[in-house]
């Protein structure tokens, strides 16, 4: 069924079944493959883009639920050629390895630092351990998410 | 001569061919290249372009273990650019470049190691050439010109390496070059950004499962219950041809295979059908009777190394350790699932997929669709984690015949449930060890009599990768074929199934290790760092058994009866002691134990403190010091990063992964049953790189090994139990042994 998806601030019109996984209509409609199938299951978060604010697993989430809300990829996380401070971060602790997860990570750190922009080494595994890594960049992430978390509060308070 | 092959001996075991110079250019080539195109061809892997920039092409495959950056960075130390001033791609299939065990191929923790002699002696090649052609032009001596960011300067004049690509062209190729020496790096040894990190947080990193061929359809494959298991009758065809984008349904030997438009088009398609499968390879194997077997296993082992009299000198010593370990089968399951994208095109075939090995995939590729090896192209494309599985071209062969099926190029994908249940796995083991300590506290002597499935006996396309291009197929075949009935019958030992072991660095005063292959259909393939992921666990749980036997430190203890004068192993336990603050008898300490263990492997030693405790049963680790000599470091962030990530990976396995089979179905089939270790059972990982005089060593891998037996070493220190059977997290749960 064709329908409106708004992803990235973008509107976009696809034609698919409504229960289709929103990842692969990212992926395979939309072009935007920085959100990655890992495990289809909800298990793992490669797929973590968020919708309406809220970070959700897109493996699991049929695109005809979400048809009407706000979508954003990892591709839309910069503003223009700023990078978000979480990116920014990933880059500077050296966190990425293969690669593969990361995009779903960023996504997850950034829904995580809106609800809880201080979060304490608890917060963030808490939240954080629904993201898969296999080359074992979790103490850099943890890193990284504090690096942004003082880089978002720094530029809030520079304001 | 404008072609100079350097060989490198590594650890006397094997002989490593690397190439610098011109290979394939001769020098009218490189002048006609250069006047044609403004490009000097510098080397077989170094390009200088026009606007002045390097262009480098990586014969390796970006795994997530920092390649591309060691490689970036080699060549901008050599030729004094900054490291963004290089422009990395990477290779295709190419007969020049099979620089690693007769292919191309990235493993063996060999990339750095490698690299590092064949890049900084090419790129010091084309900076003579560069050099050497600016002071022909100012007619001033070679010695009075000095390269910086990308310049060549001697005194008032100045050129670009883009002014100069044409006239280096036509200077002889240093049969020589000088490589800076170490104490002029300013790039090599110090922590650089990853030149990847930017691409891989932002999305726009290209992985195999992204590469979109324009004309390309995909391909999704039902696999059967069992390994090897072929379809036999399907029903359903109609409905999944009626849907949308479905092109068709076809029943390969593999599986079958629905080809759409797109991927979630054959998907949603695949559950219309119902398939009938044959009993495929393994029907029968069951992983819990096999493992019994192998740990009731009596009969003598073929010999690897006999060394004394162990068995008298065990049987007359004073206290006498004997111990079973085991291990079972491990998926590797990187984060990205197997695929390929593949176009068969008569004789030919082109393949773009994220593989460890273009040799391999053109060999399997090959085989499968009847055309030579050498008539199919692959293109490197990143890899979502390797840990060895990439070796393997499986989804490559399979693309290749969807391909020749439907005449188009193909994209095939896999399900995370394919990659664990048809995946080749890491062998499992049983292995009986017995020793001796003496009234003094010294080791009489070991015997280790391994029982493990084979790897080469598993590998028939990769020994067909290995053979080299231009020999007729059928004398290949034999040639094959010869080998694997050796590998059989024992003639030639395994060399992947003792390794760590045979090897030891331990100077027992006897010892003897054997090894029994076990074959099966199931098949098993190099998972991250390979036997040693076994042997170490082994060998180190046994020396910590061995030490608490002789009453003496686990420090002492191994200083005792390794070698300790100057090496690898002496720096890095005296390191390890010290970063760990380590308390000599004084191992636990509240609800908290020590362990430790080290193991040299891909010629790098690595220590490692692991403090455990033990919380509702549940093994919980929440420090780990690591130590690593693995000679110079290009990029010691990136070093510390892959020990992070081999203690990660190992932890994972150590607690808690397995793959089961009953009756020849694979049990686990998500990460929900082979769960990798999650961040809040992360610990806290503090890592060492030393200073090492030694030119640079294996990384990839080395951190894994010591991660199992240094947390079963604290757990025994912790509650007097042993567990010697992983995951130690199933043994502790089953009792252990006191």
């Amino acid at each position: 069924m064709a329908m409106k998806l708004n992803v990235n601030g973008k509107p976009v019109e696809v034609d698919v079944p409504a229960d289709t996984p929103l990842l692969w209509v990212l992926r395979e409609e939309v072009g935007l493959t920085g959100t990655k199938f890992g495990c289809g299951k909800a298990l793992c978060g490669a797929c973590t883009v968020h919708v309406d604010g809220a970070a959700k697993r897109s493996c699991v989430t049929a695109v005809g639920d979400v048809a009407e809300l706000p979508i954003v990829t990892i591709e839309g996380l910069p503003e223009g050629d700023v990078l978000h401070p979480v990116q920014e971060a990933w880059i500077a602790e050296n966190v990425p390895q293969c690669g593969y997860c990361q995009c779903g990570q960023i996504m997850s750190a950034v829904a995580l630092l809106r609800t809880k922009p201080q979060p304490t080494d608890e917060d963030i595994d808490a939240y954080m351990s629904a993201n898969l890594c296999r080359c074992g960049t979790y103490p850099r992430i943890r890193k990284a998410i504090h690096r942004a978390a003082e880089a978002i509060a720094a530029k809030a308070g520079g304001k | 001569m404008n072609r100079r092959t350097f060989l490198k001996a590594t650890g006397g075991a094997l002989t490593l061919a690397v190439t610098v110079g011109c290979g394939g250019n001769s020098n009218a080539h490189r002048i006609q290249h250069a006047d044609a195109t403004g490009e000097l061809l510098a080397s077989l892997y170094i390009t200088i372009k026009p606007d002045g920039r390097v262009a480098l092409t990586v014969n390796k495959a970006e795994i997530g273990q920092g390649v591309t950056t060691a490689y970036t960075t080699i060549v901008a130390e050599e030729l004094d650019v900054a490291i963004d001033h290089v422009d990395t791609a990477y290779a295709d299939s190419h007969n020049e470049m099979r620089d690693t065990f007769g292919m191309q191929i990235t493993g063996g923790s060999q990339s750095t190691a490698q690299g590092f002699g064949a890049l900084r002696h090419g790129a010091a090649a084309a900076r003579e050439m560069l050099v050497g052609a600016a002071a022909q032009q100012w007619g001033v001596a070679a010695s009075t010109c000095s390269v910086r960011d990308g310049r060549v300067v001697s005194g008032d004049k100045s050129a670009g390496f883009g002014e100069l690509t044409k006239a280096a062209a036509r200077m002889n190729v240093p049969a020589h070059p000088q490589p800076k020496a170490r104490k002029d790096y300013t790039l090599v040894g110090k922590r650089n950004d990853r030149v990847d990190a930017r691409a891989k947080a932002t999305g726009t990193a290209t992985f195999g499962i992204d590469f979109v061929h324009p004309h390309a359809v995909n391909a999704f494959v039902i696999h059967g219950p069992r390994y090897g298991a072929e379809p036999k009758r399907v029903t359903g065809e109609a409905a999944a041809k009626s849907r949308p984008g479905v092109i068709d349904v076809l029943s390969l030997p593999f599986g079958v295979v629905v080809v759409a438009n797109k991927f979630w088009q054959a998907r949603a398609a695949a559950g219309d059908l119902n398939v009938e499968w044959s009993d495929g390879d393994v029907k029968g194997l069951d992983t819990d009777a096999m493992q019994k077997a192998m740990r009731e296993y009596k009969d003598g082992t073929p010999e690897v190394i006999d060394k004394g009299h162990a068995k008298r000198a065990i049987a007359g010593a004073a206290k006498q350790v004997e111990a079973i370990y085991e291990a079972p089968y491990l998926a590797h399951a990187p984060m990205e699932p197997n695929n390929a994208t593949v176009f068969v095109d008569g004789n030919h075939a082109e393949v773009w997929a994220p593989t460890q090995s273009p040799t391999i995939t053109q060999a399997m590729v090959g085989h499968a669709v009847g055309i030579p090896p050498q008539n199919v192209t692959v293109h490197v494309l990143l890899a979502g984690g390797g840990f060895g599985r990439r070796a393997i071209a499986d989804a490559c062969a399979q693309a290749a015949l969807v391909s020749k099926a439907v005449k188009k190029p193909v994209k095939l994908t896999w399900t995370r449930e394919s990659d664990m249940t048809q995946a080749f796995y890491r062998p499992p083991y049983a292995v009986a060890a017995r020793g001796g300590v003496d009234a003094e506290g010294s080791i009489t002597g070991v015997t280790m009599e391994c029982i493990s499935q084979s790897i080469p006996l598993s590998s028939k396309p990769m020994m067909a990768g290995a053979i080299p291009p231009g020999i007729p197929a059928p004398i290949a075949g034999m040639f094959v074929d010869a080998l694997m009935a050796m590998f059989r019958s024992s003639s030639i030992p395994d060399m992947f199934s003792t390794e760590g072991m045979a090897n030891t660095k331990y100077q027992f005063a006897s010892y003897h290790v054997g090894a029994t292959p076990v074959q099966t259909k199931l098949p098993v393939a190099t998972w991250r760092s390979v036997g040693n992921s076994v042997t170490g666990f082994v060998m180190e749980s046994f020396v910590d058994e061995l030490a608490h036997a002789a009453g003496k430190d686990p420090f002492v203890f191994r200083r005792k009866h390794l070698p300790m004068n100057n090496t690898k192993q002496a720096r890095v336990l005296d390191a390890l002691e010290k970063l760990s603050n380590w308390q000599p008898g004084n191992q636990k300490a509240g609800s908290i134990a020590r362990g430790m263990a080290r193991h040299f492997s891909f010629e790098t030693e690595v220590g490692e403190v692991a403090e455990v405790e033990i919380v509702d049963n549940r093994i919980k680790v929440r420090r780990v010091f690591c130590v690593v000599d693995c000679g110079l470091a290009v990029n010691p962030d990136v070093v510390k990063a892959q020990m992070e990530g081999g203690i990660l990976f190992g932890l994972s396995a150590a607690l808690d992964q397995e793959i089961t089979l009953v009756d020849g179905v694979v049990q686990q089939t998500n990460f929900d049953t082979h769960p990798p270790l999650r961040m809040f059972e992360t610990p806290e990982i503090i890592v060492q790189v030393l200073d090492s005089p030694d030119e640079p060593t294996g990384v990839g891998e080395p951190g894994l090994p010591p991660i199992a037996p240094a947390v079963a070493n604290a757990i025994f220190a912790l509650t007097g139990k042993r567990l010697r059977r992983m995951p130690l997290q199933r043994a502790l749960n089953e009792g252990g042994a006191a």
